[in-house]
């Protein structure tokens, strides 16, 4: 008995000393963190503490390891380590800032509310031109203001058939990116930038509206910035207008029904100075050219696009596996108008096609999947939809797509099982996305062909797939209604 | 020696009396008596009468926390004055075998033997002769398993082992049938026979044991207030062992003998720090090593297990129960590591550990002190503080430190564990909020908190576990007081050196 508690204690006492080893050393490596070092000078902390998170887009990435004041006194500095796997994203011309509530007058709103309940914490944010990777012991200059929310890419993404126009106003009376436009009180669309123009005579304000509102801007339309007014007269009472505007200012605009003919992209116009009662102010005769027309889409056959996709599988007890494929898929305009690709499954789904060693389901991760046009741009896409009945067949949505998006025409394609009889075709584009010629028979092995178009007739029937057999034509008539064309 | 035919025992005026709070209870007046050299003399009289008092007083046994006995006249043993100190010359010539024998619970029979042996400078491989002797060359290991007649010839053993010119024993044969008290007689007188220097004197009751073996009979007289010597033939008259009523006369003042127990209460308390520290130099260097690795192992767990429950709780509502939900953690946590840390987890480990320890420690040592274990020591001419009071203090300065880190350790793990659950703290995101403000200087101050706080209950478990125990309910009453005090002094070191440093 006395040996058994002898035994315990002195293993407690054993454990307890571990632990105190392990926790001091934990502490020292605190310092030694791996990661890349940075430090960020700021005016002031603005209640930034050590152990506060570093965030890119949202995701912790980092830690403020020290919060200093400069040798010379004239900052506070804040020492921070970021993750290896995030060292990357911090470039030379990323901007760095403390995130605090912030109250930006009443039209700029407030940002950083969530840190009224929590601690205060570091963000940066890399624009889409990168500039190159920062090295490990920078000092940077951070912002005292978090960057303009166009800097953020907080906008919603101009989709395709988007009617892209610019509003040239005398002055801008607090428009900026990501107020509304309205039509006969209804958004229809944002502002995206606003600009003074480069000789000074006013400003030019871009603006979208939403594919299908275009048609309600025709060369006829009255564009006009809201302010709020008041009409009437001493015996008939007063009417206040567009009191909302005081808060955030808007775009509106009015189109007399039947009048005028549509617009197209690049259109310019100019703004009236108030609500269409009032007289118009001046603008430039010059300043209305329109300086670019852009081109219309065209779309007349089958259009195919090249897929790259990547991802790792994770094993517990090998090394992790990486996973490359090429392959094609086949695009068009659902009737939401997104840009779908329907493709093979097998050619992106890492977790159809890989086995675990175990038998178990395989760990994938890190999953990308590019898509490359005709005219090379290359696009991430989401993968959507897959067949739930195990054919070889899925859906993806292409991110950023261009307002010039050329794509396959309704017409060209055949949600018709019974459409693959006959003779057949095979459509596909090459690794840079420019479509090869079309082969009049289906290819012993699929290869970089894998989700390429099967047509029949003009008009695509399916796909190339490669499950369950080797070569395998999927057809089209398994693409679920919504992600069809109207 | 010159000495060697001249009397052992000189009594001259000698008037002993104990001081009550209702006046002096005379025992003693105007003794003149002798006691040659190498007599044995069997000591009988009326319970009560003051036969135990004077022979604590020949072994120097008089308890100096309470007022010792009123003594007048002369009392010389070999010339030696002990009335007044027990002189240092006698430390190793008197041997005393008490009511209780005094047997040492925690070592073997053996060891008993050994270490009277050791105290005495003789070799303890004699032990094996001594024990053979008094005829326990086949006892069983521990005392606790000896016969009470066993118990007694041990205890023979180890006075023996003291080779000691006076031997007194206190009631030898008490609760031993007739055969068996003979037989402890006729050891005793075996004993006696071998030392042609030894003096015995035995206190009894049972004459007829010593029939034939004492020399002589000594007759505390209660009538008379008066010592006698008669012949071994002596049989006491029923009239004599009558204890005779109003023997008390008006003494000290109520309150001079109250104020007189307090000074010595407080003069004992300084006595023992003194002790403390006088002592501290491990004298019984094993004893102290055993005594730390028991001081550690045994509330090591117990206290590990209590900081991982208050750690983990702890760290659990504050983050779970937080106004702001889900915000401020880092914070939140920064405050509970440093209070966990540095205060809350090394204090109730001082509570744990005064609960766990000093329970044992003082219920030993009032069990010790209660069965005569610590007057056997003096009697050995072995300093108890040097057995008792040095191991626990090294034992509790060395092992409270060790206690909290192992209650520091656990509750920073459980803390972890519930930071981790709550609100998914990594590794890293934990230890820099839970330590981010824990710095070496507190640390030092937990480790000054603890020793200091070691120090001071091992020193409370000696002072009230060795003071007087008339009984075995004194005995728990020390051992509550132990841990009161304790507690309180725990509570007082933290509270201060935190109120000093910090505040």
């Amino acid at each position: 008995m006395h040996r058994l508690r002898y035994l315990i204690g002195t293993l407690t006492l054993l454990a307890a000393i571990a632990g105190a080893f392990w926790m001091v050393r934990l502490l020292r490596n605190l310092d030694q963190l791996p990661g890349m070092a940075l430090q960020v000078e700021f005016r002031e902390a603005r209640g930034l503490r050590a152990g506060a998170d570093v965030r890119f887009r949202g995701v912790t990435v980092g830690t403020v390891r020290a919060v200093t004041i400069a040798k010379d006194g004239g900052k506070a500095v804040a020492h921070v380590v970021l993750q290896p796997h995030a060292a990357g994203h911090a470039c030379v011309n990323s901007a760095f800032w403390i995130v605090t509530p912030r109250f930006a007058g009443l039209t700029d709103g407030a940002t950083g509310l969530d840190t009224l309940v929590r601690d205060s914490y570091l963000a940066f944010h890399t624009p889409g031109e990168r500039g190159s990777p920062l090295v490990a012991g920078s000092l940077l200059a951070g912002r005292e203001r978090p960057p303009a929310l166009a800097e953020t890419e907080a906008l919603e993404p101009v989709g395709h058939g988007d009617l892209l126009m610019s509003l040239l106003v005398p002055e801008n009376h607090g428009l900026r990116a990501g107020s509304t436009v309205f039509f006969r009180g209804m958004p229809t669309g944002d502002v995206r930038s606003v600009e003074l123009a480069p000789t000074g005579t006013h400003v030019e304000v871009t603006l979208r509206i939403a594919r299908k509102h275009r048609q309600t801007v025709t060369d006829k339309s009255v564009f006009w910035v809201a302010r709020p007014y008041v009409s009437g007269a001493l015996f008939s009472g007063f009417t206040v207008g567009d009191v909302g505007s005081l808060l955030s200012p808007y775009v509106s605009y009015y189109s007399a029904p039947g009048v005028g003919a549509p617009v197209t992209d690049g259109y310019r116009a100019a703004a009236r100075t108030s609500r269409p009662e009032a007289e118009p102010a001046a603008v430039p005769n010059e300043a209305l050219r329109q300086t670019e027309r852009a081109r219309e889409p065209v779309a007349d056959d089958v259009v195919t696009v090249a897929i790259t996709y990547t991802a790792v599988e994770r094993d517990t007890w090998s090394p992790d596996d990486p996973i490359h494929r090429q392959g094609n898929g086949l695009l068009f305009l659902d009737r939401a108008g997104r840009a779908i690709v329907v493709t093979a499954r097998s050619l992106v789904d890492g977790a159809f096609t890989e086995t675990d060693v175990f038998g178990g389901d395989p760990d994938v991760d890190e999953e990308q999947i590019k898509v490359q046009l005709a005219g090379g741009s290359v696009h991430r896409a989401g993968r959507v939809w897959v067949d739930p009945n195990g054919a070889d067949l899925a859906a993806l949505v292409l991110d950023d797509v261009p307002p010039d998006l050329i794509c396959t025409p309704a017409a060209k394609l055949s949600f018709d099982a019974a459409g693959i009889a006959g003779a057949v075709e095979l459509r596909a584009s090459g690794p840079n996305g420019l479509p090869l010629a079309a082969e009049p028979q289906l290819p012993a092995a699929p290869g970089e062909k894998l989700g390429g178009a099967v047509c029949s007739g003009g008009r695509a029937v399916g796909i190339l797939g490669a499950r369950p057999e080797p070569v395998q034509v999927v057809p089209l008539a398994n693409v679920p209604a919504d992600l069809r064309p109207q | 020696m010159s000495e060697q035919h001249g009397p052992a025992l000189v009594f001259r005026k000698f008037g002993l009396a104990h001081r009550r709070p209702d006046g002096e209870d005379v025992l003693l007046a105007d003794v003149d008596l002798e006691l040659p050299t190498h007599g044995f003399y069997a000591f009988v009289g009326a319970s009560g009468g003051g036969k135990s008092s004077l022979l604590r007083i020949l072994a120097g046994l008089v308890e100096t926390r309470e007022p010792a006995p009123k003594m007048s006249g002369e009392l010389l043993a070999w010339g030696e004055p002990v009335t007044e100190e027990h002189p240092e010359s006698l430390r190793d010539q008197v041997a005393a075998i008490l009511q209780d024998e005094g047997l040492l619970d925690e070592l073997t029979t053996r060891e008993n033997v050994e270490l009277a042996l050791r105290a005495a400078d003789r070799s303890p491989k004699l032990a094996a002769g001594l024990l053979a002797q008094v005829g326990l060359e086949h006892a069983p290991a521990r005392p606790a398993q000896l016969s009470g007649g066993m118990r007694k010839r041990l205890a023979v053993a180890r006075a023996l082992a003291q080779s000691p010119r006076l031997l007194l024993c206190d009631e030898p044969t008490a609760g031993l049938d007739a055969e068996a008290a003979r037989t402890i007689a006729k050891l005793l007188r075996e004993a006696h026979d071998q030392d042609a220097q030894r003096t015995t004197l035995v206190i009894t009751h049972d004459l007829d044991a010593f029939a034939g073996i004492a020399d002589g009979v000594l007759v505390l007289d209660r009538q008379q207030r008066t010592l006698r010597l008669e012949r071994r033939d002596y049989q006491p008259s029923p009239a004599e062992n009558v204890r005779r009523s109003g023997a008390v006369q008006a003494g000290e003042p109520a309150a001079v003998h109250a104020l007189r127990r307090l000074l010595l209460r407080l003069a004992a308390i300084g006595e023992t720090v003194m002790e403390s520290l006088r002592r501290l130099p491990p004298f019984e260097l094993g004893l102290v090593l055993r005594t730390v690795a028991r001081c550690v192992c045994e509330p090591i767990l117990f206290v590990a297990i209590a900081g991982a429950v208050i750690g983990g709780l702890s760290t659990f509502f504050a983050l779970k129960n937080n106004p702001v939900h889900g915000g401020f953690e880092s914070s939140l946590l920064t405050g509970t590591g440093k209070v966990a840390t540095a205060v809350l987890v090394p204090l109730l480990t001082g509570f744990f550990f005064t609960a766990r320890m000093v329970a044992g420690a003082a219920a030993r040592l009032g069990t010790m002190k209660r069965t005569n274990q610590i007057a056997a020591l003096q009697t050995m001419g072995i300093r108890p503080a040097d057995y008792l009071l040095t191991p626990l203090v090294w034992g509790m300065v060395v092992a409270m430190p060790l206690v909290t880190l192992a209650g520091v350790v656990a509750a920073s793990a459980a803390g972890f564990l519930a930071a981790r659950v709550v609100s998914g703290f990594t590794t890293v995101g934990w230890a820099t909020a839970w330590f981010a403000s824990v710095d070496p200087r507190d640390m030092l101050v937990v480790l000054a908190k603890t020793t200091l706080s070691g120090y001071l209950i091992a020193v409370t478990c000696y002072h009230l576990g060795t003071g007087p125990k008339r009984s075995g309910a004194e005995v728990g009453e020390a051992v509550n007081r132990a841990i009161v005090v304790g507690m309180a002094l725990v509570l007082a070191v933290h509270a201060g050196l935190t109120f000093l440093v910090y505040a």
